[in-house]
């Protein structure tokens, strides 16, 4: 990740500083370098994987089982490890709150 | 100060609009009484389709409705159509008591008759038309407001933009003296330790979680997979992933105010301030629980889109999908996506959504309005007898 100029427009975002995943504010592609807002900071990341209209982008390695963090809150847990710029959506994160019901 | 032009009811609220209510106070009436409100220009129909049997819990609220219903501020008068005398002389005993205009008919009243029930309704309601139209609008501060925060087909916009919009907005309701009400209980799972660290007392905190964990213990009752059912299939094509990132997209409606307290389906707030309604999340529902408590006007934000309205109270569909916004243009009503695109900051936004609600509490109509979208629905609890 590389601090990169305000100026210029934005490519995901991510509302509080302690999130590690952004959502993508246009379909972005493998290969494509993002530029994501992160609460004030704007930064840089290698995307690799395709990623939807709307979707997630992991902002760094989150491990198997780690928590994601978005609003600076959990949203769930990694089923899947993933790195830097993979896509994060319901193929690699679950419910933390929801598996608890079911328990 | 925000004001706008409304009415003033003997209750001491104010209305924003000024509908003729053809309430069917249960579902035998129901057809007829979408006839007659068919021949009464601008009319409202309402029908309750149950009636006979409920009990418990579903004739509270049927109750509770009914009576919002009929003497909510947005309606200058109400015909109560049905076929239970008992039950209609005691709504009408309630409507008293607020100084709303009513009258009153039963299938009883018209031998059974549902030519004539239509005609001696069709003239009661003109009559009541022509008085309510000498209603004249006047001043009233923006506080006068009951808002219900809704929102419906939701995306990853809904919860960064558009939801925090009306945190804003909401924000700017309590502190002005105005009632803001936040739903959809099953949204709040994941956010709930947020909210209840919001609440007045520790009742309301206690009330907050036990609700949440009342909803999930019916899913499982149920056999539900609430992981399946929630967020919808919709809602994760769109890249919502879970239940928590949802509901913390969701309950940013709700702003950073505290919670006041909980309260049941349709029961109105006794106090202004940020309340919250233990209530099922499906709009149609949601949204009469709303205009029961006394809402007359909501602010319903959607992602992919969403043309549902209330009847009663005009719903301002607000989107920061940038291909919502331009897709949908006959639904969206308050465009929020500069802000998702980063061309304007998102606290910029909150003035204009205030000057909207205003523009619409003076009479500016919605598109939900203008496409005649409106309903409304009781949520049911039980079976009944």
């Amino acid at each position: 990740m590389t601090h990169a100029p305000e100026n210029l427009p934005i490519d995901a975002i991510a509302l509080a500083p302690e999130d590690n995943v952004a959502n993508v504010l246009h379909a972005l592609e493998a290969g494509q370098v993002a530029r994501v807002r992160r609460g004030d900071d704007v930064r840089e990341i290698t995307v690799t994987q395709p990623i939807p209209f709307g979707h997630k982008l992991a902002l760094e390695s989150i491990a198997l089982g780690a928590t994601a963090i978005k609003y600076g809150t959990a949203i769930g847990r990694m089923t899947r490890a993933v790195a830097q710029g993979e896509h994060v959506h319901i193929h690699n994160l679950t419910s933390a709150r929801a598996a608890k019901v079911q328990g | 100060m925000i004001t706008f032009l409304g009415y003033h009811r003997p209750d001491g609220r104010v209305g924003i609009r000024n509908r003729l209510l053809i309430l069917s106070v249960g579902g035998l009436t129901g057809p007829a009484c979408r006839r007659i409100a068919a021949g009464l220009l601008n009319a409202a129909c309402v029908v309750l389709p149950y009636e006979a049997g409920l009990v418990g819990e579903d004739k509270a609220a049927h109750d509770r409705a009914a009576l919002g219903m009929a003497a909510h501020p947005n309606v200058g008068a109400a015909l109560l159509i049905g076929d239970n005398p008992q039950v209609l002389e005691h709504l009408a005993a309630g409507l008293r008591k607020t100084g709303q205009r009513h009258a009153v008919l039963t299938l009883d009243d018209c031998l059974n008759d549902v030519f004539l029930l239509q005609e001696k309704a069709q003239r009661l309601g003109a009559e009541m038309l022509r008085e309510i139209s000498r209603d004249r609008r006047a001043p009233a501060p923006l506080s006068a407001l009951t808002v219900g925060l809704e929102c419906g087909r939701s995306d990853p916009s809904s919860g960064l933009v558009a939801n925090p919009l009306l945190g804003r907005v909401a924000d700017h309701l309590v502190d002005i003296g105005a009632v803001a009400l936040l739903g959809e209980t099953t949204e709040w799972l994941g956010a709930e330790h947020l909210l209840a660290a919001r609440a007045r007392s520790p009742e309301t905190a206690a009330a907050i979680t036990g609700a949440v964990a009342a909803r999930e213990q019916m899913a499982v009752a149920a056999g539900l997979d609430l992981l399946g059912r929630n967020p919808t299939p919709t809602n994760i094509a769109s890249g919502l992933s879970t239940i928590e990132e949802k509901s913390l997209g969701s309950t940013a409606k709700s702003g950073s105010r505290p919670i006041e307290g909980v309260l049941g389906y349709a029961e109105t707030p006794a106090t202004p301030g940020l309340w919250v309604m233990d209530a099922p999340a499906y709009a149609p529902e949601s949204l009469t629980g709303f205009v029961a408590a006394g809402a007359q006007l909501m602010l319903f934000t959607t992602g992919v889109g969403n043309s549902y309205v209330s009847l009663l109270a005009p719903t301002i569909k607000v989107s920061a999908n940038p291909q919502s916004c331009t897709r949908l243009q006959g639904q969206i009503d308050f465009a929020a996506d500069r802000a998702f695109l980063g061309q304007v900051p998102p606290e910029a936004l909150t003035e204009a959504l205030l000057a909207e609600m205003a523009a619409v509490a003076n009479g500016g109509l919605t598109w939900g309005e203008i496409l005649g979208e409106g309903d409304e629905v009781v949520s049911r609890f039980g079976a009944a007898l």
